[in-house]
């Protein structure tokens, strides 16, 4: 039992779990936040994996293509909204299955970003690391929080403009009605569908700039599994958090802080089987979820589609 | 006035000036009903206009048309003199349209405020809403916590918050859609009298649409009768009595008591002659002791809410709807567990929530949304009346088809069920006709308590006589009967003894012989009497 402490006290104590956690849960905030407004507007948006993976990915192609790192930016962003695109339009004006198209996007983007990756090759790299004077000083979260590479502080401003936007705007105003009661916002003289294909364009907007943060700002490189299935954490975190975006973003750290981890124990010199540190970071969702998901309340039109006219 | 109709009575000196709303012609049809057919009407600023008819009249449909919801098939809309046509909710409130919606219109989890703001366009400005909200509840006496969520708030005061939400865009004519279903008397007194007051500010033009007689008569100035999708009379409510309007909405003369009772004609403080209980024997078939039931939320639904139901009688759960009576019903259909207390049925405590466990002790239960969980519309309906209990039909776990036939046409015979046959499905069957379903397939169990939750609701006049009647015989044959229904006017018609709930709980208990109606509804509003 003392190995077990003291093996822990090294990580907890070690700088680069909180850097690499940090990192983690960057990424997870930026498709978190997106996600979370999707579902306040009433869509368990489940292609967040999907929009994620093309923003990485049409984010590395922009660069490659023009070597800038801001027209990668929003390379990456168009990305997502591509995906966002074919989500909000299919499931909320075609008033397909959202389930089943997000489902159909995720795979769809796998074997396309794979497919494309090999054709094109794209070369990209790392963006620079800024520290911020004075904070980045701070003992253990200094350099976690703010001695990171740039694109790490776009999430800064992101966080709370998203709050901003959704409960001080008339917009978030209507999106959360929506998500509520599709109804009562329809006889209110609200375009309930539009707004629910607005929110999922934010998402694709915000997970756009996930895809590209995690290239420039935590990996430099594209693969057609950079992503491996975090989209579905980011997912868990908002319903973990109980639809609040405090509690997603707590969400986003604690998952964020399995994953990093996982890292540490490896990269300290401890000896775990390493599958079993690889479901690490998703047994802790799921006990996370266990826990808590019966606790809070969902926005009550979750995942129901809403079609006029019908009671 | 009514312009545009010939048989109209007392027409007077407002002719001249064109009315606020004139419908032409208006028809809708949904599939191969026509909800409105050829529909005329006319409203007249500074006076309000009666919609009366039953369930299904068409009145709803026509409302829709008017806020946007729905789009004419045929007809023209002119307003103030200017033709045009309403194509959403947003293009009815620039027209100056508002309505006070049925079902509310409101989002529970948001504020007063929020849900006021809901709808409008620009910037959203707490305060200057917050203020409006103040100046409205002023003017009207319509006092409210612009920043309470709309969730906490009763039935009554939610209404108040839907009532500003449609005053705030200063509308001149305004809709109440069924206003008074969801509130205690007392609340529905104050109602109209704000309603007046919305009339006589600036000339509103003000549509009250309803089922009760009483109401309509009271409250309106105009009144227009609908029936099938049609406009069969207009009047003024100057020159209306109670028997002229039954007549209207029901097409013929209206006689029966429980059809007078239904359409709210009967004077509800004279008890029926043939309600009187012998003293019931003393073992109770049905107790509930002290159940007690939370929503997710941490209300409590049903709060230590004890019963006790006898053979033979029925007993009416009275109280204004959201008060516990859903759960209750839920509760002796295995829907529900309870946090604390029990439930005996027949001297057998029963596990509340477990599945099928009340059924198989003997309580059969109509429930209070058909579609939603009596019937399963798109099985036939020989398989719906097995839905409960399939053993008459289906031994050794194979349904014998043989079996299963004949069992349906005794039901429709024994139940005089109008069908195209044992297997037509049941979205086939007429409102009436499916509830005939549920209570012949409840009743063939032979239960020992029968919950009948709303049992008339939606139903037509003659199906409503029917359902009464059942209820009457199944008592008489001995069986518990739990009525729980939001029409006063069906309790006090059809109960030997009256509960009255609560915020979940029991507040009152009375034989209906002793019902002091001022008393109930003091009850029914949560006052211990």
């Amino acid at each position: 039992m003392g190995g077990f402490f003291q093996a822990f006290w090294d990580i907890a104590s070690s700088n680069s779990t909180y850097l690499n956690g940090a990192l983690f849960a960057a990424f997870l905030a930026f498709a978190a936040t997106g996600e979370w407004v999707a579902e306040r507007a009433g869509t368990l948006n489940i292609s967040v994996e999907g929009m994620l993976l093309a923003g990485a990915f049409t984010s590395a192609v922009g660069y490659n293509i023009t070597e800038s790192m801001i027209l990668a930016l929003f390379c990456g962003v168009l990305g997502g909204l591509i995906i966002a695109g074919v989500q909000a339009e299919m499931s909320h004006r075609l008033t397909a299955d959202q389930f089943v198209v997000g489902l159909t996007l995720n795979i769809l983007v796998l074997g396309l970003a794979g497919f494309l990756d090999n054709e094109i090759q794209p070369a990209t790299k790392l963006a620079s690391s800024f520290d911020v004077p004075l904070l980045s000083d701070l003992p253990l979260i200094g350099q976690a929080l703010f001695g990171q590479r740039w694109p790490f502080y776009v999430l800064y401003p992101l966080i709370p403009f998203t709050w901003w936007l959704v409960y001080r705007t008339r917009w978030g105003l209507e999106l959360r009605s929506v998500g509520e009661n599709p109804q009562s916002a329809d006889v209110s003289g609200i375009d309930v569908n539009k707004r629910r294909r607005q929110s999922i364009y934010y998402a694709g907007f915000t997970s756009g700039l996930g895809g590209w943060f995690l290239i420039f700002g935590q990996i430099g490189l594209f693969e057609d599994s950079v992503i491996g299935g975090r989209g579905f954490i980011a997912i868990a975190a908002v319903i973990f958090g109980g639809w609040t975006l405090r509690g997603t973003l707590a969400g986003c750290i604690i998952f964020a802080g399995a994953l990093s981890f996982r890292l540490s124990v490896q990269g300290l010199g401890y000896e775990v089987n390493s599958e079993l540190l690889q479901s690490l970071p998703f047994i802790v969702t799921l006990l996370g979820m266990a826990i808590f998901a019966h606790r809070v309340r969902a926005p009550a039109a979750l995942a129901q589609p809403f079609v006029r006219g019908l009671k | 006035m009514v312009s545009g109709s010939t048989d109209l009575p007392g027409a007077g000196s407002s002719m001249e000036s064109a009315p606020a709303v004139d419908l032409r012609n208006i028809t809708k049809r949904f599939g191969a009903v026509t909800a409105c057919d050829q529909i005329d009407l006319a409203l007249t600023r500074g006076r309000i206009h009666g919609i009366l008819g039953e369930n299904g009249a068409g009145k709803s449909t026509l409302m829709k048309i008017l806020i946007g919801l729905v789009l004419p098939d045929e007809g023209s809309i002119t307003i103030d003199g200017e033709a045009t046509q309403i194509h959403s909710p947003l293009a009815a409130a620039e027209l100056g349209i508002g309505m006070v919606h049925q079902h509310f219109s409101l989002v529970d989890p948001l504020t007063v405020w929020e849900n006021v703001a809901l709808g409008d366009a620009g910037r959203l400005d707490p305060n200057a809403i917050r203020n409006r909200i103040g100046n409205i509840a002023d003017q009207y006496g319509l006092r409210i916590e612009p920043d309470a969520r709309v969730g906490d708030l009763t039935a009554g005061l939610r209404q108040r918050v839907e009532i500003i939400k449609c005053l705030r865009r200063d509308p001149s004519i305004v809709i109440f859609d069924e206003p008074t279903s969801v509130l205690t008397p007392e609340e529905s007194v104050q109602l109209f009298a704000s309603l007046r007051q919305v009339v006589a500010d600036e000339g509103r033009a003000v549509v009250l649409v309803s089922h009760k007689l009483d109401e309509v008569l009271h409250a309106t100035d105009d009144i227009t009768i609908m029936r099938q999708g049609k406009v069969v009379d207009r009047l003024l409510a100057a020159d209306a009595d109670a028997p002229t309007l039954a007549r209207g909405m029901v097409g013929r003369d209206v006689s029966l008591r429980s059809e007078r009772a239904a359409l709210g004609v009967l004077a509800v403080d004279d008890p029926p002659v043939d309600h009187v209980l012998a003293q019931p024997d003393g073992t109770p078939v049905l107790e509930i002791l002290g159940a007690t039931a939370h929503a997710p939320d941490g209300r409590a639904v049903l709060n230590n809410f004890s019963l006790k139901l006898h053979a033979g009688e029925i007993v009416g759960i009275a109280g204004v709807e959201g008060n516990g009576q859903r759960e209750l019903g839920d509760l002796l259909s295995s829907l529900i567990s309870l946090d604390a207390g029990s439930v005996v049925v027949d001297g057998h405590k029963i596990t509340p929530g477990r599945s099928g466990a009340m059924a198989r002790a003997g309580v059969g239960v109509i429930p209070e949304d058909r579609h939603d969980s009596g019937i399963v519309l798109d099985m036939s309906l020989a398989e719906n009346l097995i839905l409960v209990d399939q053993s008459a039909v289906a031994p050794k776990g194979f349904i014998d088809h043989g079996a299963l036939e004949a069992h349906a046409n005794a039901m429709i015979e024994q139940f005089d069920i109008q069908c195209s046959g044992p297997h037509a499905p049941m979205w086939s069957l007429s409102g009436g006709n499916q509830q005939r379903v549920v209570l012949a397939r409840e009743l063939s169990q032979q239960p020992k308590v029968l919950v009948a939750a709303q049992p008339t609701r939606g139903l037509d006049v003659g199906a409503i006589e029917y359902m009464s009647d059942r209820l009457r015989a199944a008592a008489d044959d001995g069986v518990a009967v739990l009525l729980i229904s939001s029409e006063l006017e069906e309790i006090l018609d059809m109960s030997h003894r009256i509960v009255v709930m609560h915020a979940g709980r029991l507040v009152g208990e009375m034989p209906r012989a002793d019902v002091d109606l001022e008393r109930l509804g003091l009850m029914m509003g949560g006052a211990t009497v």
